[in-house]
């Protein structure tokens, strides 16, 4: 593993200078871009900028409903170039992230502005709706292209998605469904200590979990982040103008993304392009940031669905092939034991809602910020994953320069 | 037959051949006219030797496999399944090329895959299920052979 990582020549050099996060509900009172509105204007306030400092714009737009749903500018998806035009900006750069790992791809556009000096202060944000209705249904009566080879045979949805690579783990590992209970317990005692979060001050039991019924087996619904309304921002400048600005600055270190290189039908994620195509992200997040797994005071892994945690402790070499249900029935990510990993501290998406790797971001900036307030943790380098290993990536973050 | 609510697959220039012998109860795995391995699904450009000029022959397969994986699904996204709620998805490696995969129902015993004891490993044979005039999708049940 290389630690030079002289290739890396924006590492620590660009930073997060202020946020904000608005309530996440199950539905809004107000529409999905006067939210984003008011949390733009809100984290450019934090940062001790002006709306008029802004000249970089940057996130992903994707709504991740495999239902009929419409994707409308402003209503039910809000774009980097919305926001900018609403607040009355023409910005110098703005761009939106295509693709999954839609959280580090964003980072990525706002380090990469940063640094090339497209812009100076780069306003990032993630919008996120719940439309009415059931979120994944979809009336369809035809499945042309790619989903003709899944729709009419009954394959459909995330939910068919994950539960396949699930069984596979459940199978070849001898795991139990039931120990799947601690991370969705966990995730969700954090969350309830968020006063933002949509399952605040309402933490879940074991009992609670095991009672519910499966939906696609293994899967049942305290396994899936649940859909939400809700929208966080934040502001990136260079680390040297972020020495005169009042927070303290989170730098980015690195991040890390990658594809499998094989076709698959749609949605089909067998364990193995999983893992491996996720070990080679992992590998390109220790190169870019120039830190070991070892150095991560405060790593954050993805958990829209709770699957999605073992694979990533599995990725990242917490623990080896197979081995996450042992760490976790073991009570390994405890966050509050002392020798917990505290990989769940922010409540995750299971937590929090279904705000895609923004509660992984957020932990890590509150966290290394030093404003994470009654849950203030000691933490100087952090990791925020999201997606799935082999289609998201990851980002590392450092409150040292 | 009973008029399904449930999506059909609609054919398109690369793909009609497989659903063609599929109407008539044949599975057909594509081939690429380059590099000689099957794909699924197909593409402009064969996932193997990566040509833009697949020119895909459709031949008939065994249409016998093991399953590399399983979920039961109890409620759908889509309509027309309601009447076969609960029902097996099995994801299927087939003989003919390693890693070579289909996803489809298991038509055997729905519902309950501990009856059957369903597990990775065993071994299936598609089948059809037919849900229109000419429209029949592939499905599989246990192999006991």
């Amino acid at each position: 593993m290389s630690r030079s990582g002289t290739h890396n020549r924006a590492r620590n050099e660009v930073a997060i200078v202020g946020y904000a996060q608005s309530m996440v509900r199950r539905h809004a009172e107000q529409p999905l871009g006067a939210i984003a509105i008011d949390t733009a204007k809100s984290a450019i306030a934090d940062a001790g900028l002006t709306v008029d400092q802004i000249d970089g714009f940057v996130g992903s737009a994707l709504f991740p409903t495999a239902g009929a749903h419409a994707a409308i500018d402003g209503v039910s998806i809000v774009t980097p170039h919305w926001l900018a035009e609403r607040l009355g900006v023409n910005p110098r750069y703005a761009a939106g992230f295509q693709g999954f790992g839609q959280i580090p791809g964003s980072v990525a556009l706002a380090v990469n502005a940063i640094a090339s000096g497209a812009a100076d202060y780069v306003l990032m944000h993630r919008a996120l709706h719940n439309p009415v209705g059931q979120y994944h249904a979809n009336p369809m009566r035809e499945a042309p292209g790619p989903m003709q080879w899944t729709a009419p045979q009954g394959f459909f949805g995330p939910l068919a998605m994950i539960a396949l690579p699930y069984t596979e783990y459940l199978e070849r590992y001898g795991a139990r469904r039931e120990t799947m209970a601690a991370v969705v317990v966990e995730a969700r005692k954090n969350g309830a200590r968020i006063p933002w979060s949509y399952w605040h001050d309402r933490p879940l039991t074991a009992e609670e979990y095991l009672a519910e019924p499966t939906i696609a087996d293994p899967i049942g619904r305290f396994d899936c982040d649940i859909p939400v309304d809700g929208v966080a921002t934040f502001v990136f400048t260079s680390a040297e103008r972020a020495r005169d600005l009042p927070n303290r600055p989170v730098h980015v270190s690195g991040f890390a993304m990658g594809q499998p290189t094989h076709r698959r039908l749609m949605l089909h994620w067998p364990l193995d392009d999983i893992m491996a195509t996720g070990a080679e992200t992992a590998g390109r997040l220790w190169e870019h940031a120039g830190v070991a797994r070892d150095d991560v005071d405060l790593p954050q892994v993805y958990d829209g669905f709770s699957p999605f945690v073992y694979f990533w402790l599995e990725v990242l070499g917490y623990c080896g092939p197979g081995e996450a249900h042992e760490l976790v029935e073991a009570g390994g990510i405890d966050s509050d034991a002392p020798d917990g990993l505290p990989v769940l501290s922010g409540g995750g998406a299971l937590g929090n809602g279904r705000m895609h790797g923004i509660p992984q971001m957020l932990e890590c900036y509150l966290q290394l910020s030093g404003r994470a307030g009654e849950r203030q943790r000691e933490a100087t380098v952090g990791l925020a994953c999201h997606a799935s290993p082999h289609y998201g990536g990851a980002v590392v973050y450092s409150s040292e320069a | 037959m009973s008029a399904t609510q449930r999506p059909l697959p609609v054919p398109d220039e690369q793909s009609a051949p497989f659903w063609d012998a599929a109407a008539k109860h044949v599975l057909t795995m594509a081939r690429c006219s380059q590099c000689g391995a099957f794909s699924l699904p197909i593409d402009i450009v064969c996932d193997h030797c990566h040509t833009n000029e697949p020119n895909y022959s459709f031949e008939p397969v065994s249409g016998r496999g093991t399953v590399r994986s399983w979920t039961v699904i109890r409620q759908s996204f889509l309509p027309g399944f309601e009447d076969v709620l609960p029902f097996v998805l099995v994801d299927v490696e087939l003989d003919e090329q390693a890693d070579l995969r289909m996803v489809a129902r298991l038509l055997d015993d729905t519902g309950a895959p501990s009856r059957v004891g369903l597990r990775i490993g065993m071994r299936v044979a598609v089948a059809f299920e037919d849900l229109a005039p000419g429209k029949s999708v592939p499905a599989f049940v246990l192999d006991e052979s």
